[in-house]
């Protein structure tokens, strides 16, 4: 199952090595992210995972970061949404 | 004033008393800023050895534990007690060194990426490098390790930072908002409490470190609902309280496990369904709702999906579902099927013959401290056998390495306990396996003339690991004989750490006497027989229904 994450994070060094190592160490796979430095010193992160557990064990341990200030689930959408999204 | 003097004034500005850690040269302007400091530190022989006895500080007196190490090799001594740290919610505060920022990345000397090893233990982690952010990192990290659920810090502070000029300034705090408990969820909670026939608490951890052991007793004084702890639980619910079966889980009380099997409410206070806890996960109280109350929302629905769920402060949640429910509970029937239950499955103590029966001597033990006591274990059947045993007037008073289960926990975080509570008894109660993960900390405790009783528990054997080989793997012995072991009271002599063997079960009342009433430390070695195993036993996979015992073993 597909899910995407809207998340903003503060920019710091290391602040996507703990986004993407809680997403592998809860079971998650990413396959699609995109990053984008906002001018608030946050930066947004758009991420896509692949997993057969609930997405919630991911969105609630990403939330617990001290330095994601934002983690929304998106709305599901069909494998050909995402595709195109 | 210097970076390194601002990190002493910081630690003193948080009411730090007592450091523990090891110099090396990454942090040696630390060191130097620390010489002559209020700051006490309390030196360790191996960094492992004092981020553990910061532990035990942090766990035994409810404060935040402070330790240093440098960079390098010093940082990474300490990945595995930041690791017990972050699985047990301890609040810590580890300061490394590390070397200058203008060799960051060069494979300096003693240059370790610090901060990326940090990533999957602790809850959070800093490496500064502006001087300026300095004291603002440092408030943050003593914030980010006590709120919400506690859990260690690290921040990682180059050389240059540490000698580099600036001018203290206190920042601004942040005081985080409680997390108060919704009208509409309390009432839902409220609603199932009442409706329940057969409710059970399953206590764990979270009630100690939310400072709500008295609201919990409150709840269960006003309710009158029986009750079950984890390992990091025990100590919340008062011993002898009317419908408390003890510990369940894997080696948890028959009454217990039986008990939560049968119950049709499971309110699940401060826990997290821990595999050790449930055994098979989906015969785990399987016909029960579940309530569950915790101040970190990521449990809940984590591996079981609450009925209701409550992410609070258990401080504001447990007196508000006091008083929604006071005076309408109706479980007398229930309560006398567990004081059945109690009743059926009490300890047998009496164990005819000369041996020295463990549980037996751990439970004199307990009944022979006084009101101020810590009790730090390391890891294997003389762990379970204290949490089965033994009681304790209070969580701080039981110090465990319960998710990490970290063998060498025991003697530091002992060590820390004494510093946090000087005119406590402390006592670590050990194997003699895990005794010499950390042994290098007898020194500490020579060099402080800390009063530490260590009770050495001694079968020659890697004794759970022997257990589960024989139970599980055929007998096949594979390296858990240590009848290799050192003479431990001659080396603990080399201490000044005087002690004595005993064997003979006459022994054991007159032994315990002598190591409590000794003024300084003092280590008794018992040496028990090997084929003393941990019982009940709920098999791996197996669901908690199916507990082994001693006597289905024998058949």
């Amino acid at each position: 199952m597909m899910h995407n994450l809207e998340i903003t994070v503060q920019q710091r060094p290391e602040v996507l090595e703990r986004v993407l190592r809680v997403t592998r160490h809860r079971g998650f796979k990413v396959t699609q992210m995109q990053v984008s430095i906002n001018d608030d010193a946050s930066m947004a992160v758009d991420l896509w995972v692949e997993a057969e557990r609930a997405i919630e064990l991911l969105s609630t341990q990403l939330d617990k970061l001290i330095d994601v200030t934002h983690c929304k689930v998106m709305p599901a959408l069909s494998l050909g949404q995402a595709a195109n999204s | 004033m210097r970076g390194a003097d601002a990190v002493i004034k910081v630690l003193a500005a948080h009411g730090v008393t007592t450091v523990f850690g090891y110099p090396g040269g990454a942090i040696m302007p630390i060191y130097d800023a620390l010489y002559g400091s209020p700051v006490e530190h309390l030196l360790s022989r191996h960094e492992q050895g004092a981020a553990f006895a910061a532990v035990g500080y942090a766990r035994a007196s409810g404060k935040t534990g402070v330790c240093f190490a440098t960079s390098g090799p010093g940082a990474t001594n300490l990945i595995t007690s930041l690791a017990d740290a972050l699985l047990d919610s301890v609040p810590l505060v580890a300061i490394t060194g590390q070397v200058s920022t203008s060799v960051i990345g060069t494979d300096a000397f003693q240059e370790i990426d610090v901060l990326g090893m940090s990533l999957s233990c602790t809850k959070h982690s800093f490496m500064v490098t502006d001087i300026n952010d300095l004291i603002p990192t440092l408030y943050r990290a003593f914030e980010i390790a006590a709120e919400g659920r506690p859990g260690p810090v690290l921040v990682d502070i180059p050389k240059d930072i540490q000698i580099a000029e600036l001018e203290y300034k206190t920042p601004l705090q942040s005081v985080a908002d409680e997390l108060t408990p919704t009208l509409t969820a309390l009432d839902a909670a409220a609603a199932l409490l009442t409706q329940a026939n057969k409710p059970i608490l399953y206590v764990g951890g979270g009630v100690g470190m939310a400072g709500a052991v008295a609201h919990l007793r409150e709840f269960i004084d006003v309710t009158g609902i029986p009750s079950v702890a984890t390992l990091k639980g025990l100590g919340s619910i008062a011993h002898g309280t009317k419908g408390y079966l003890g510990m369940l889980g894997m080696h948890g009380g028959k009454g217990a496990n039986l008990a939560v099997q049968e119950c049709d409410l499971l309110i699940v206070v401060g826990a997290r369904f821990d595999d050790r806890v449930t055994g098979r996960l989906a015969s785990f109280a399987s016909n029960a709702k579940v309530l569950h109350l915790d101040i970190d929302a990521a449990e809940l629905g984590k591996l079981r999906q609450p009925d209701v769920a409550i992410a609070a402060e258990l401080r504001q949640v447990l007196p508000a579902l006091t008083d929604a429910v006071k005076g309408k509970m109706a479980i007398s029937q229930w309560q006398a099927e567990v004081e059945d239950l109690s009743r059926k499955h009490q300890w047998n103590y009496q164990h005819p013959g000369d041996l020295i029966y463990a549980p037996a001597m751990l439970r004199r033990l307990a009944n022979k401290l006084p009101e101020d006591s810590v009790v730090a274990c390391d890891v294997g059947q003389h762990q379970m056998w204290v949490a089965q045993h033994m009681w304790f007037r209070r969580p701080e008073d039981h110090l465990s390495s319960a998710g990490l289960g970290t063998m060498g926990f025991g003697l530091p975080a002992a060590i820390g306990a004494q510093v946090a509570r000087p005119d406590a008894t402390v006592v670590t109660v050990s194997g003699d396996g895990s005794f010499m993960m950390n042994v290098q900390e007898l020194t500490t405790i020579k060099r402080r003339k800390l009063p530490v009783k260590i009770l050495l528990i001694d079968n020659q054997k890697l004794g759970m690991v022997k257990q589960w080989q024989q139970l599980f793997f055929e007998e096949r012995y594979s390296e858990t004989d240590l009848s290799d072991n050192p003479n431990f009271v001659l080396m603990a002599s080399a201490f000044d750490i005087p002690g004595r063997t005993i064997n003979h079960a006459d022994q054991v009342e007159q032994a315990l006497d002598e190591m409590l009433n000794s003024s300084g430390p003092y280590m008794l070695h018992v040496a028990i027989d090997d084929a003393f195993n941990v019982w009940p036993l709920v098999p791996p996979g197996a669901s908690n229904s199916d507990m082994m015992d001693q006597m289905e073993k024998q058949t």
